[in-house]
């Protein structure tokens, strides 16, 4: 037995010192050059909850894309928020018409492996129309070429058929 | 906002890095938080008994998965019962960090204080699941749902620049280029190269206008400051006037919203660092600096991407809105420039370990200040002032801060 009995062991391996030009009389820290590597596997699962805004994720799936309005000041935030951040008034639903203008938007050629995203990926911000601040969400069915996306350019909420694993993914721009 | 004793006074009495990598198998954070610490107290002149209380500074609890780091960091030094706090504001935690030594130092909680940050973000985990929990510091509940990671968002704010001021991919290639080259000057960086725009240009395009040398990797690493009132450093630092006096003459911190559709539109919309304007003229009303290019001699700037780094030119009021690209092709910026920026090599140079980031660019400034630079990335001193800038998120969390040398 000895290191095998270590369910978890990866490697033992003599590590080199990553600063030799500190240490022009030698490495202090060469008994401390051997170093253990351990497998370390975590897994969760959370019950995640929406809070205030679940409304919008509930009426995403009617097909309604809807947002707050603040009765104080007048504001309507295009992503809702229970409170509004600029005179402290509780909201009110509003639902608005899902079209709007694109004001920002990138292409990813490339997407960490935990975005399940076709590429190249279009994430847009896009200022909808009877809101005050923009929505972010991404960007499809612009045709054959990403060269087609404008700042300035028309577009819309579209609904999605599919089943999704987040009530947000229910929705997407394209263009109007 | 108004300091009332102008009397009691906060300096900086050393600085250590432990070395910027893609990977320190070596040892881990608590390794790199031990070296850096030991050379800033070297540096310093100080003894850890005679400090009174601590900061700990780093960004994620996924990456290292251990919750409360900070008291291992803290027990580790032999700090224990002396106090110590957290900071924490994803990419800016360092330079809050500074800010939040001065302002204990500066109340009185203490008169001296060790601030030592770092972050693991090697390849513990793979560089999939490196980019999703920093993923996670941006809305989980709307924006990382949509599949937005961080540089979408940041190449959405230079199309937008773009778009608005016309500014070219090729001028911020110009970002890449120099803070690769000033890292060669920098043993303790992470990514020296000598490359050209062309290289830039050439590298693989990741999220336009986005390509692989435009963005900063993700580094191990760590770095530590001692700050004291002029009073303890006499009684208990040796290195107080045999070392240049270096002090903090200006701090300053600004916000945005998390998401950057909520800001106010169009301005400063999804172009802007609002959070970096209002701190940056805190920090310069705080250290009287009225034109900051021609008042620093160095200037670290946040270059998460090369294009952040032009956009924060312009919000830290180095140059007016849309200007920043022409002059940095003409070389405003360099080293032997008006204002040289990350003179460390930056973030895309010297490297990224988040918590260890700002004071990083502390260190660099010190050094700077110190002249005790490599001569080949020493500034000449003229004000003798050096600034840094850090923020977190797509700058939500902005601080400024400003190190004068008194001689």
């Amino acid at each position: 037995m000895g290191l095998e009995q270590i369910n978890t062991l990866m490697e033992v391996f003599t590590a080199e010192d990553p600063m030799p030009f500190m240490h022009p009389e030698g490495d202090p820290w060469k008994d401390f050059r051997e170093v253990m590597r351990l497998e370390w596997k975590m897994d969760f699962t959370y019950k995640h909850v929406l809070g205030k805004y679940s409304k919008f994720f509930i009426e995403l799936a009617n097909k309604k894309f809807v947002t707050t309005e603040c009765p104080g000041c007048g504001k309507v935030w295009g992503i809702p928020r229970p409170v509004c951040a600029d005179c402290l008034t509780i909201t009110k639903w509003k639902e608005l018409p899902g079209t709007g203008t694109l004001v920002g938007y990138s292409v990813s050629q490339f997407v960490p492996a935990f975005m399940k995203v076709e590429i190249p990926y279009v994430l847009s911000v896009v200022k909808l129309d009877g809101a005050d601040t923009p929505f972010t969400h991404q960007l499809r069915n612009y045709g054959d070429s990403t060269d087609n996306i404008k700042v300035g350019m028309p577009v819309k909420v579209a609904y999605t058929e599919e089943k999704v694993d987040h009530p947000l993914l229910l929705m997407y721009f394209e263009p109007a | 906002m108004e300091i009332l004793d102008k009397e009691r006074r906060v300096y900086v009495l050393g600085g250590g890095i432990s070395k910027f990598a893609a990977e320190r198998t070596d040892g881990n954070m608590r390794d790199w938080m031990n070296e850096a610490v030991i050379e800033a107290l070297e540096d310093s002149g100080t003894k850890i008994e005679d400090i009174e209380h601590s900061t700990t500074s780093y960004f994620s609890d996924h990456f290292d998965k251990q919750l409360k780091a900070g008291a291992i960091f803290h027990d580790n030094i032999g700090m224990c019962p002396k106090p110590n706090v957290r900071v924490e504001g994803g990419g800016g935690t360092g330079g809050l960090a500074i800010r939040n030594a001065y302002a204990y130092i500066k109340s009185g909680l203490c008169d001296s204080m060790i601030v030592f940050g770092g972050e693991n973000m090697g390849r513990q985990v793979p560089s999939d699941v490196a980019q999703q929990f920093i993923a996670l510091a941006s809305d989980t509940d709307w924006e990382v749902q949509v599949a937005g990671f961080y540089i979408a968002y940041y190449a959405m704010m230079m199309t937008a620049h773009m778009d608005r001021y016309g500014t070219k991919e090729e001028q911020f290639a110009t970002i890449s280029v120099k803070n690769h080259r000033n890292a060669m000057y920098n043993p303790k960086a992470h990514y020296p190269m000598d490359i050209t725009v062309e290289d830039v240009m050439n590298s693989k395009m990741i999220t336009y206008p986005y390509k692989l040398l435009d963005n900063c990797l993700l580094s191990d690493g760590a770095a530590c400051l001692v700050f004291s009132t002029e009073e303890w450093a006499k009684k208990n630092a040796r290195s107080w006037g045999a070392k240049p006096t270096i002090e903090v003459t200006g701090t300053g911190c600004g916000t945005d919203f998390m998401r950057m559709a909520d800001r106010p539109f169009p301005d400063p919309g999804i172009t802007h660092f609002r959070g970096k304007q209002f701190g940056s003229q805190q920090a310069y009303k705080m250290a009287g600096i009225k034109h900051p290019r021609e008042d620093l001699d160095c200037f670290e700037v946040h270059d998460a991407y090369s294009g952040v780094e032009l956009v924060s030119y312009e919000d830290l009021g180095l140059c007016k809105p849309g200007e920043s690209g022409k002059l940095a092709e003409k070389g405003v910026f360099d080293l032997g420039g008006d204002l040289p920026t990350n003179t460390s090599g930056g973030l895309i140079g010297f490297g990224h370990p988040v918590g260890a980031t700002g004071l990083g660019q502390g260190v660099e400034v010190l050094r700077q200040l110190r002249q005790e630079a490599d001569p080949k990335r020493q500034v000449e001193l003229n004000s003798k002032r050096g600034a840094m800038d850090s923020h977190g998120g797509t700058g939500t969390f902005c601080a400024i801060n400003i190190f004068e040398r008194r001689d």
